[in-house]
């Protein structure tokens, strides 16, 4: 029942860029259409899955005064190995996320979840955390990046979706519109999660 | 004294791991990382350049390591051939150089017997509407027949046209240009040796 728990925790209770506004540098900066926040949402997912399991396998060995080093060094590997997985495999990807993906090294969801939680629980209930979280993540991505992919091109995944007078608000695919749309997004969750009762 | 020698331990061991893996994927997607750059960054230039041949030359793609460069690293050169009838009628590879803002990555084609066919630029972030035309036809056709000689600005003596508000841009593309002809007679006895 726990693991459900600490599964489904990061789809909503803990929504990263939504709920507990973290991780906003990629969610601002590659959003631009849905299958762009897709690849970064997987590759996060990809990162954050191996480091909860390494950082959860090692939590007893690990001495707390070195353990952001160590953190640092675990998810920086990970992070090394999903660009070059990338630059074989997804090249595209590979030249449109660009310094993003290096960055995730940085991203404070990686390291919030290796310190609050990987390094205090057993490896199976890391996993489920670092899944959930990351999933949670990518679909965050996909519905900001498919809301301004929408308005700002017409298209969701590159196809065509409005109708054929469809005037695309150009501005929205460009960087303030990522701040628009995320502030719309920000202010309707805040608005559904204050009619439900607080845990 | 205890928990400093653990300390550095488990830091030491956790690097070298990690080394060590980093190592071996790096290894282990080698190949593939080479195969998407020829494909994504290479191919759409030496389409533009190579016509008529038979068959893949991204699939038949030669790999020669020409000497070192200032730091001592090997330098590896992946040489495009397009055959005909079993021969290389043509062949294409890359160099680049300095332009004004980043590195200007260009693609040579050559004849076997050394003759420059055409250029092709791969990737250039120069200034938009400025150094980014040195992707223009305009610009590449100059080349097309050149030698190290003819090389230059025209305002050298050379058969260049610099394109006007473009000077350094256009120079790294001269200079690209340039280290794939000295590079040719080394290259030309590696893919036509008996």
């Amino acid at each position: 029942m726990r693991l459900i728990k600490e599964f489904t925790k990061g789809f909503w209770q803990e929504l990263p860029p939504f709920r507990l506004v973290l991780g906003l540098c990629p969610t601002l900066a590659v959003t631009t259409a849905a299958k762009n926040g897709l690849a970064m949402g997987l590759a996060t997912t990809f990162v954050l899955v191996f480091s909860n399991l390494v950082v959860s396998a090692l939590r007893q060995v690990i001495p707390s005064k070195v353990r952001i080093a160590s953190y640092i060094v675990i998810i920086a590997s990970f992070v090394v190995m999903a660009e070059l997985f990338m630059q074989a495999y997804f090249y595209p990807f590979y030249e449109i996320l660009g310094i993003f993906v290096p960055l995730i090294v940085v991203n404070c969801i990686i390291l919030g979840r290796a310190e609050a939680f990987a390094s205090k629980n057993p490896i199976i209930y890391s996993l489920a955390d670092g899944l959930g979280i990351g999933l949670g993540f990518t679909i965050s991505l996909i519905v900001l990046g498919g809301i301004r992919e929408i308005l700002g091109n017409g298209t969701f995944f590159d196809a065509s979706i409005m109708w054929s007078t469809f005037e695309p608000f150009r501005f929205m695919v460009k960087a303030p519109g990522a701040f628009v749309a995320l502030g719309f997004l920000l202010g309707f969750i805040n608005l559904i999660s204050r009619k439900r009762p607080a845990h | 004294m205890r928990d400093l020698v653990k300390m550095v331990v488990v830091l030491l061991v956790i690097c070298t791991i990690s080394g060590v893996a980093l190592a071996y994927v790096h290894h282990i997607t080698e190949e593939p990382r080479q195969y998407s750059y020829v494909k994504f960054v290479q191919e759409p230039s030496m389409k533009a350049l190579l016509k008529g041949h038979e068959n893949d030359p991204i699939k038949d793609r030669i790999q020669l390591a020409l000497g070192e460069d200032e730091r001592g690293k090997p330098i590896n050169k992946i040489v495009l051939p397009a055959k005909k009838d079993g021969k290389i009628f043509e062949l294409a590879y890359g160099a680049s150089a300095m332009g004004y803002i980043d590195v200007i990555e260009v693609m040579v084609g050559f004849k076997p017997d050394g003759e420059v066919i055409g250029i092709s630029i791969m990737r250039n972030i120069e200034t938009p509407g400025l150094g980014s035309r040195i992707s223009e036809p305009e610009f590449t056709e100059q080349f097309t027949g050149i030698d190290l000689e003819t090389n230059q600005l025209s305002a050298e003596g050379g058969k260049i046209d610099a394109i006007s508000g473009a000077t350094n841009s256009s120079i790294g593309v001269i200079k690209a240009v340039a280290v794939a002809l000295e590079q040719f007679p080394q290259i030309q006895k590696e893919v036509f040796k008996p």
